[in-house]
């Protein structure tokens, strides 16, 4: 006869989603937390809700459309998405657009950079709740949007990138103007950099809160901010030096800590160095005419394949374009950074507390129209792999 | 410990309120805003170029009704029509046009509970024989 000699007490453990409506996120994402009182103890993070298939969508549409349909991925970082595109298609050309246009994509996507940046603070502040805090740095934001109408044409949506250059060019007015807004921007970063570092609400919410340490983010390969936040030295802008960016001087910033406030701070950083970049950029401004006739590009391209990579706000986007000599692509691959920073950051939930959940999700800058995938896991052997939405719901492509 | 911020927002009570009371007031909008665009028949030779390069399939060509005078160099009697609903307005339709036919603005209030598309406007651009 055995022995009863252990009892074993497994604690309740309270599953709770989070999303994918929530008031604490503002995009369709499932956070499914399991916790223990007050605890989390595990996460799944599923994804979904927000699927639009557009890899789909680039292969059946030509080369020159597909370059608005990618500046469609996500609104907040479309210049970047645009750059990415159009820079692998000057590859599979072999062209070179001209100094000015190089230095004008650079100032649309620090511009892009700076709104990002203030975009994720204020969230930050609201998941805090601190909602004052994030209706000012909102109003402040629409500095760097009325900058980007002056330059690109339209709030959001720059449209800006073009095969061989840019697609519209800056007169003297306009930089004024523009040097004009940057420097009330430059003012008020630096007023809110004091208040983030001042405040007892934000010390308070962020400090500690989702504290990742160096080797995680290799382990993991997390990307952009997050990475930097923990001290990784990691800024696609420096290393590739594509577009303008090998000759504008920048520092890469990064903090030591790892935890949400660092994170923060290293935004505030990158907004002084994208505000030094930008009036780098209007005042050594080369001169030329950035914008080809879009009239005379060839419509088609050599058969060949071509890999791109960009700093977007949120990390390292890469974009794999390959053609078989026809005016259509065969495949455009995306790799987004919030893939990376969402999909893979589960681990960081672990321990702590469920209040801390929205901020730390809103520490990694979340862009859920940028990372919806469709993975299909074969059960008995348990390989995944990506099947198009048309076959999904049974309709032949 | 006092909120960094209590200044801000002693000073913002006496402030003017920073939002705009659209529609009583007008938005302040740059002059070369990306906003509605519709072809000039006068210039427009109908050669579908922008049709097939639009992004969103805004635009479909349709035949010019009888009794507008257009252009001999419009041999099929064709314009584009932009469908405002879909339109994303790149412009893609306007640097590719290879006789700059499309007259520009920035109007952007485009909210509408019916459909609206460019064809009185662009029609608007050619005389109407018979008098009328």
């Amino acid at each position: 006869m055995v022995e009863t000699t252990h009892l074993i007490e497994i604690p309740l453990t309270v599953e709770i989603p989070v999303g994918p409506q929530h008031p604490a996120l503002h995009e369709p994402l499932l956070l499914k937390l399991h916790a223990d009182g007050e605890r989390v103890v595990k996460v799944d993070v599923i994804t979904g809700y927000n699927h639009r298939g557009v890899e789909r969508i680039v292969e059946k549409n030509s080369f020159y459309r597909n370059i608005f349909i990618v500046g469609r991925v996500c609104g907040i970082c479309n210049t970047v998405h645009a750059n990415c595109y159009v820079r692998a298609l000057e590859q599979l050309l072999d062209v070179d657009p001209p100094p000015r246009a190089k230095y004008l994509r650079v100032l649309a996507m620090e511009l892009e950079r700076v709104h990002s940046h203030l975009l994720i603070l204020a969230i930050a502040a609201e998941l805090a709740g601190y909602e004052t805090l994030f209706m000012y740095l909102m109003k402040d934001r629409e500095y760097v949007m009325k900058a980007k109408e002056i330059l690109t044409g339209q709030r959001v949506l720059a449209d800006y990138m073009m095969v061989g250059g840019v697609r519209r060019d800056l007169d003297e007015v306009k930089v004024s103007r523009l040097m004009d807004l940057v420097r009330r921007v430059e003012e008020r970063v630096k007023y809110y950099h004091k208040v983030f570092r001042e405040d007892a609400t934000i010390d308070r919410r962020l400090r500690d809160a989702g504290r990742i340490k160096p080797r995680d983010i290799l382990a993991h390969s997390l990307v952009g901010p997050v990475a930097r936040g923990s001290g990784v030295k990691t800024d696609v802008r420096a290393q590739d030096k594509y577009d303008a960016y090998g000759e504008i001087p920048f520092n890469v910033v990064t903090e030591e800590y790892g935890d949400s406030y660092a994170r923060a701070m290293v935004r505030f950083g990158e907004l002084y160095e994208s505000i030094n970049m930008v009036n780098y950029v209007l005042a050594h401004l080369p001169q030329g005419n950035p914008v080809p006739d879009e009239r005379k590009l060839p419509r088609r391209f050599p058969s060949n394949e071509t890999f791109a990579a960009v700093e977007a706000p949120r990390g390292e986007l890469t974009y794999y374009v390959s053609s078989t000599g026809s005016d259509k692509p065969y495949r455009v691959k995306i790799r987004t950074p919030s893939l990376n920073n969402i999909v893979n950051s589960a681990f960081v939930y672990v321990d702590q507390m469920i209040a801390d959940v929205p901020i730390i999700l809103g520490s990694f800058d979340p862009c859920i129209s940028c990372m919806e995938r469709a993975v299909v896991t074969d059960l008995r052997s348990g390989r995944s792999f990506s099947v198009p939405l048309k076959k999904l719901g049974g309709v032949d492509g | 410990m006092r909120p960094a911020l209590l200044k801000e927002i002693v000073k913002g009570i006496f402030m003017k309120p920073v939002t705009i009371q659209y529609p009583r007031e007008q938005t302040p909008i740059e002059p070369d805003f990306r906003g509605r665009h519709y072809a000039d028949l006068r210039k427009c030779i109908g050669c579908s170029l922008c049709a097939i390069e639009c992004p969103s399939n805004a635009i479909t060509m349709v035949k010019v009704p009888e009794g507008y005078d257009v252009p001999k160099t419009n041999a099929r009697r064709m314009f584009p029509l932009v469908d405002y609903f879909k339109c994303v307005f790149c412009y893609r339709c306007v640097t590719v046009c290879p006789t700059s036919a499309y007259l520009l603005s920035n109007e952007y209030r485009l909210a509408s509970s019916v459909p609206i598309d460019s064809s009185s406007l662009s029609l608007s651009t050619v005389p109407k024989m018979g008098g009328v």
